[in-house]
């Protein structure tokens, strides 16, 4: 009897449960059957303008950089747009909001939720990684992609998040290009090299380099025999290059900014430090157009760095530059061409998901496969950390006053000298 | 640790200890007097640099020749700092100095940002990258031209304040400032003038290390910070101090970076800024009622 009360009962529960999952069943059905049967409702509803942000240091202490940026990201925009916009959307046009970090970590986390809520489908920036550390952490939070342009930090990828991706080399891409050219170019001069003496600034920035090299070096047949850090604020680095000297490695290795750049590579060759190639990875200064221009011949030739730079065989890369030139009256320089990638990798993501949802976008942003940019590498793919797997520094040299490239051979401007017995 | 990696390590410490001096004695000469930290002071010493870049490079003159324009040009501005700025709270608490230097700082930095871009720039001359070799430790040119202008300043600073009117004057204000006024000493005169020679050592090291440091709005925080060290060092209104102490705190800096690991280096300077204060705060060659 007892059974019997306790089934009815059930049975009355079960009834009421029922009853509302088949209200439920029942309205997705008529959702489905709206989605199927009205579609021109929703295409009206298709936004005419897309809106993304980008969060860069716009003033402050790093305001020129930040500025610069975001001329590259306007760029990209305008590309996307003038090309006829998001064509799955009805050439729904892209809509630049700018955010501004000032440089400040903690401004990030109010600048990514003031975009989150201006309704942005996805973001990029952020030129520093311990902005990009936040920006990115609160985007994830707000689920939103975010595509990083420039930020070294490793661990901006290895925090296992959904909606953060990365189009620049991360620091162990760095190392490993570096220590592979090295090892190509030992090979095909028949140079013997081993040992490595790195000079590096002491941020997590250079230290996270030259971590990976002492770990990574035996892999390619070198070994980190000396290490030396200063800091960027020390006026004089003498003594530190003093024990680099010492050590009387086959490679010199730098890894900074460009300020103490220009205070390394002065040092250097007032000293007669000699090696068989100076090699900054992930260097400010050594490729920076300025460091050339302004230094004297004798402390610029021959320097090398690992470092980015656009595809100079692109006859796209050609015409972006070109356009933007045009455009602004300045060239773009390497990280300019970083800051600028995202955006077009952005733009086809929002192709190909044909919405304008974070979520659609951010599915489409996983399966990136990106051959229309105008960098030194295979298509663009993202990793399931979010990196861009084939990003690819190029090794470059100070020949006759320029900054080429010079390796690998096929992406070359300029004809290497290796080694360089300074 | 081989022979010429030790002789050349002191050598450079030495050379830049020099550089060291000339800021601090700016900074020495306004505490001395006025007994104000003066914060903008490396702001000066930006000033400075960007004076000797733009007369350099628009007017193509030497850049030693540019002292000639740098040297009065810091000097107004310190005088103006004080009649302006400084003077009408000369009576009112410290900190109110100490902050509205700061203030200035900040200020002349983001002048600087906004006027010139915080982009490097990097002085080119013939001349900069002339090495003297004795064996295997090199001298720089640049290097031993800067010190020698600091080695020149402090002398002419040190004579000015012993052998003339105007440093009696001045060293009267800084010891017994009520005593000089009835003396007929015109205080506040003596004070512009006080800040517009600190102003002008700010910007004559400027100059001196123009050619061979890149220049930018926040450049003068790298010296100022170890001017400080090196003004508690040589005694706080020491000119003779802040030029010992300068070469010394340029020495320990460079016996730091040879014998400690890293970035240990500036530990030994500041080690020395901390016990010189416990033990012995007048400095080396203070004045024990300073």
């Amino acid at each position: 009897m007892g059974k019997l009360k306790k089934n009815d009962l059930v049975e009355k529960k079960i009834t009421r449960r029922e009853f509302i999952k088949n209200t439920a069943r029942a309205t997705a059905t008529a959702a489905t059957i709206g989605t199927i049967g009205f579609p021109t409702v929703l295409r009206a509803a298709t936004p005419s303008e897309i809106s993304i942000g980008h969060i860069h240091p716009l003033s402050g202490f790093l305001a020129f950089d930040g500025q610069e940026m975001r001329k590259a990201v306007m760029w990209g925009v305008q590309e996307v747009n003038d090309a006829g916009g998001i064509k799955s959307l009805g050439g729904a046009k892209l809509k630049l909001i700018d955010a501004d970090s000032e440089g400040k970590p903690e401004k990030a986390i109010s600048e990514v939720e003031r975009l989150e809520r201006e309704g942005v489908v996805a973001m990029t920036g952020c030129y520093q990684s311990a902005v990009t550390i936040v920006a990115t952490q609160i985007a994830e939070k707000l689920k939103v992609p975010f595509v990083v342009g420039v930020a070294s930090a490793e661990a901006i990828t290895k925090r296992g998040f959904q909606y953060t991706f990365r189009v620049q080399p991360s620091s162990s891409i760095f190392v490993r290009r570096g220590l592979g050219y090295m090892q190509q170019l030992s090979e095909k001069t028949n140079t013997k090299l081993e040992t490595i003496a790195y000079i590096h600034e002491n941020t997590q920035f250079g230290q996270t380099l030259a971590d990976f090299t002492e770990k990574l070096a035996g892999e390619y047949g070198f070994k980190v025999t000396k290490r030396v850090e200063y800091s960027v604020k020390a006026p004089d680095v003498s003594t530190e290059v003093g024990k680099i000297k010492a050590a009387k490695a086959d490679l010199i290795f730098a890894s900074g900014y460009f300020g103490d750049g220009v205070r390394v590579a002065r040092a250097l060759s007032n000293m007669r430090v000699k090696a068989k190639a100076i090699v900054g990875i992930a260097q400010g200064g050594f490729s920076h157009p300025k460091f050339v221009k302004e230094l004297d011949n004798e402390i610029t030739k021959g320097i090398m760095d690992v470092n980015f730079q656009f595809d100079p065989n692109s006859a796209k890369a050609k015409k972006t530059l070109a356009g933007f030139e045009a455009k602004y009256g300045t060239k773009m320089s390497p990280s300019m061409v970083y800051a600028y990638s995202p955006v077009p990798v952005i733009a086809d993501a929002i192709e190909r998901a044909g919405s304008a949802d974070r979520a659609a976008i951010r599915a489409a942003l996983v399966k990136t496969h990106f051959t229309e940019h105008i960098l030194p590498q295979g298509p663009i793919e993202f990793s399931d950390e979010g990196q861009n797997i084939n990003a690819n520094p190029l090794l470059m040299q100070v020949l006759n006053g320029k900054v080429e490239v010079v390796w690998p051979e096929k992406y070359k401007t300029g004809d290497i000298v290796f080694p360089f017995n300074k | 640790m081989d022979f010429t990696f030790v002789v050349q390590s002191l050598l450079n410490g030495l050379l830049i200890g020099g550089v060291y001096s000339l800021v601090a004695i700016g900074l020495t000469v306004i505490f001395g007097v006025m007994k104000i930290i003066n914060f903008a002071h490396g702001a000066l010493m930006m000033l400075g640099m960007y004076a000797t870049y733009w007369i350099a490079t628009l007017l193509q003159l030497n850049v030693y020749v540019a002292i000639v324009f740098v040297l009065p040009l810091l000097f107004l501005v310190g005088v103006l700092f004080q009649r302006f700025l400084i003077s009408p709270i000369m009576n009112a608490p410290e900190h109110n100095q100490l902050f509205l230097t700061l203030g200035v700082m900040l200020f002349l930095q983001n002048m600087a940002v906004f006027l010139w871009t915080p982009d490097f720039r990097v002085l080119k001359t013939s001349y900069a990258n002339i090495n003297y070799y004795i064996g295997d430790i090199s001298i720089s040119l640049v290097h031993v031209l800067a010190f020698l202008m600091a080695l020149l300043f402090s002398g002419l600073l040190y004579i000015i304040l012993h052998k003339t009117d105007l440093g009696r004057a001045i060293r009267a204000a800084s010891e017994e400032p009520v005593g000089a006024k009835l003396m007929g000493i015109n205080i506040k005169r003596i004070y512009w003038i006080t800040f517009g020679i600190g102003s002008a050592c700010a910007g004559v090291a400027g100059t001196a290390i123009t050619p061979f440091f890149p220049i930018y709005p926040y450049v003068g925080d790298i010296f100022v910070l170890t001017a400080y060290v090196v003004v508690v060092l040589g005694g706080m209104g020491s000119v003779f101090g802040a030029f010992v102490g300068g070469l010394i705190i340029g020495m320990a800096d460079s016996i730091g970076a040879m014998i400690l690991p890293g970035s240990m280096k500036s530990v030994l300077s500041f080690v020395i800024f901390i016990m010189i204060l416990l033990f012995r705060p007048t400095g080396l060659f203070g004045r024990q009622n300073a």
